[in-house]
């Protein structure tokens, strides 16, 4: 013990500041009322409650400027966006413009407006907030399928349409005041999953704020599929449509002859 | 009771499906026609993707159209022989439907020719219906008896492939009831209808069969036509939705009952009267959707895979 080197005094201290820097930050607990929401005969839509808590390093010291963002977002694809113009007095979709990798579901819900949470820059270098995903190279085309270039804000009008009707599906939301803290650590956020989402894996992620900055990022995987019936259903229609549709045909073929039946004897 | 469509992936009330289904099975009882023209734009006004409402709505007329053929079997009012050759247009027809259906989806265009069709024909045939009804309507209270149509030999006799059909007692080209057959299969296929009401009268004024084995005969085409086209949808387009189809056609069928039973009690004109003045309207619906500016240029759609 006497002869303790005091390089490793030194290399013990260090190790100490470090560690302490590194619990100083606050960190995140988090979970989610479900991992996996199955879609069943009864499905009308849900509504999954994520929970946590901050943990705090600094006791004593009273988070102001401390938010939090819940980011759950569903599986990409591609999507096309149409523009309906007249032609001979008929509405037709004329143009049209695809975009790779669209989420097919993305919800945000945080304590304050994300525009008093963090700057823009940080929200677009996170890619929070639908409008800073990252949706691919868009490409144009014209009624007769030909490609074409489109000035920037046009191609913006666009996505601010597949957004726009996104948000009236329910499938794409923002809301502010989403997530509520009880008391000085707890916070709860409920995220509405509407009837018509799309099936796969969903993320959802949590960033801590302080004062404009993220602190700590937490993310939990969720998964949404269709079950019992209604995947037997699904899958069969998919991986085998001509039995599949040998079967519809059929039975109603019989339900007819059931239906004749039934008429003679009455 | 909310029931979650797994095909056309969203929740519908089971009610209304029923009573849909109920309703479009009533007319079809009373008028002797399939219901499709109905049951399709319904199904498109609640939400369903056009291609689901076609493909489902051709099972639910197999359906309807097998409980017909059946009465009419058993009445020996069907013309196999006919109902073979406009069957064989009708195959034809329905095939190019389906490639027709998936170029235009593929396109973004869909939407647009079922409307477009519907107005055309809904407008048409309801405003021929009407016309003829309202005049017999007329002639019955005048005591006129409208003038039955004369034995002329018209164009059609003129073409070569001539082929005798007994039943019909008929001796005529094969080319008109193949392309009568092809035109209605067509129409199956991208309006997901039977057909009978645009066979049934080129099968009257065009072909100039007996209207007793008519219908029959009709019912018989549309069996297999429409069974060929909702496989076939299964198939290329996965957009049968079964569970859709068994409530249309367990609400089809209940309705059909009474149907049948209330147009005993009423008076055929007035009745046909009706039924135009509904297609009039379905039409006009339509038609006034393809021209009022949309609340939204935009639409958005999943670009999925398709065989």
């Amino acid at each position: 013990m006497k002869t303790f080197p005091t390089y490793r005094l030194a290399l013990a201290l260090v190790f100490v500041v470090l560690a302490a820097g590194a619990v100083r930050a606050d960190q995140l607990v988090t979970d989610l009322s479900a991992h996996q929401i199955a879609i069943r005969s009864n499905f009308t839509g849900t509504e999954i409650l994520l929970f946590g808590a901050v943990e705090a390093r600094t006791p004593g010291a009273r988070a102001i400027n401390r938010d939090i963002v819940v980011v759950v977002q569903g599986p990409n694809a591609p999507a096309m966006v149409r523009r309906k113009d007249r032609v001979g007095g008929v509405w037709v979709n004329h143009d049209s413009v695809t975009y790779p990798d669209v989420p097919g579901y993305y919800a945000v819900a945080s304590t304050r407006p994300l525009e008093v949470t963090a700057p823009p820059e940080t929200l677009k270098a996170l890619r929070i907030g639908i409008e800073n995903v990252d949706i691919g190279v868009a490409e144009a085309r014209a009624i007769d399928g030909t490609a074409q270039a489109l000035m920037p804000e046009q191609e913006n009008a666009f996505w601010k349409a597949l957004i726009r009707n996104r948000q009236r599906d329910r499938l794409y939301s923002n809301v502010p005041g989403g997530v509520t803290f009880l008391g000085q650590t707890l916070f709860r956020a409920t995220v509405d999953i509407p009837a018509n989402v799309p099936v796969g894996l969903y993320t959802a992620k949590v960033y801590l704020f302080q004062d404009g900055e993220v602190v700590d990022t937490i993310s939990s995987p969720l998964y949404i599929d269709k079950r019992g019936i209604e995947r037997f259903i699904y899958r069969a229609a998919h991986s085998d449509p001509l039995l599949y549709g040998l079967l519809a045909v059929l039975g109603a073929a019989f339900a007819g002859w059931l239906a004749s039946a039934a008429m003679r004897r009455t | 009771m909310q029931i979650y469509l797994p095909i056309a992936e969203m929740p519908v009330n089971v009610l209304t499906i029923l009573a849909m289904g109920g309703a479009v099975g009533f007319l079809s009882g009373m008028f002797g026609v399939g219901g499709g023209f109905l049951m399709t734009p319904l199904l498109i006004f609640l939400g369903i993707p056009p291609a689901v409402a076609v493909g489902t709505q051709s099972t639910q007329v197999v359906a309807s159209s097998v409980t017909g053929a059946l009465a009419h079997f058993t009445r020996k009012s069907i013309d196999f022989k006919m109902g073979g050759i406009l069957l064989i247009g009708g195959v034809v027809g329905s095939i190019s439907g389906i490639y027709l259906f998936r170029v235009l989806t593929r396109i973004g265009q869909i939407d647009l020719v079922i409307s477009l069709v519907y107005v055309l024909f809904l407008s048409v045939i309801g405003a021929m219906m009407m016309v003829e009804s309202v005049r017999a309507i007329r002639a019955a209270r005048g005591g006129v008896i409208p003038a039955r149509r004369g034995g002329h030999h018209s164009w059609i006799h003129g073409l070569p492939f001539k082929m005798r059909f007994r039943r019909s007692k008929l001796y005529i080209s094969v080319i008109p009831p193949i392309l009568v057959g092809f035109f209605v299969g067509m129409l199956s296929a991208i309006m997901g209808v039977g057909g009978g009401f645009i066979m049934i009268p080129a099968m009257i004024y065009l072909l100039r069969m007996p209207t007793n084995v008519v219908i029959g005969t009709s019912f018989f085409q549309i069996v297999f036509v429409t069974a060929l086209t909702g496989v076939m949808h299964a198939y290329t387009n996965f957009a049968v939705d079964i569970v859709l189809g068994f409530l249309l056609v367990i609400g089809g069928v209940i309705g059909a009952q009474y149907g049948v039973r209330a147009a005993e009690k009423l008076p055929s004109e007035q009745l046909r009267a009706l039924l135009a003045a509904i297609l009039l309207l379905i039409g006009l619906r339509l038609g006034f959707d393809l021209v009022t500016t949309p609340d939204d240029l935009y639409s958005v759609v999943d670009v999925a895979p398709h065989r």
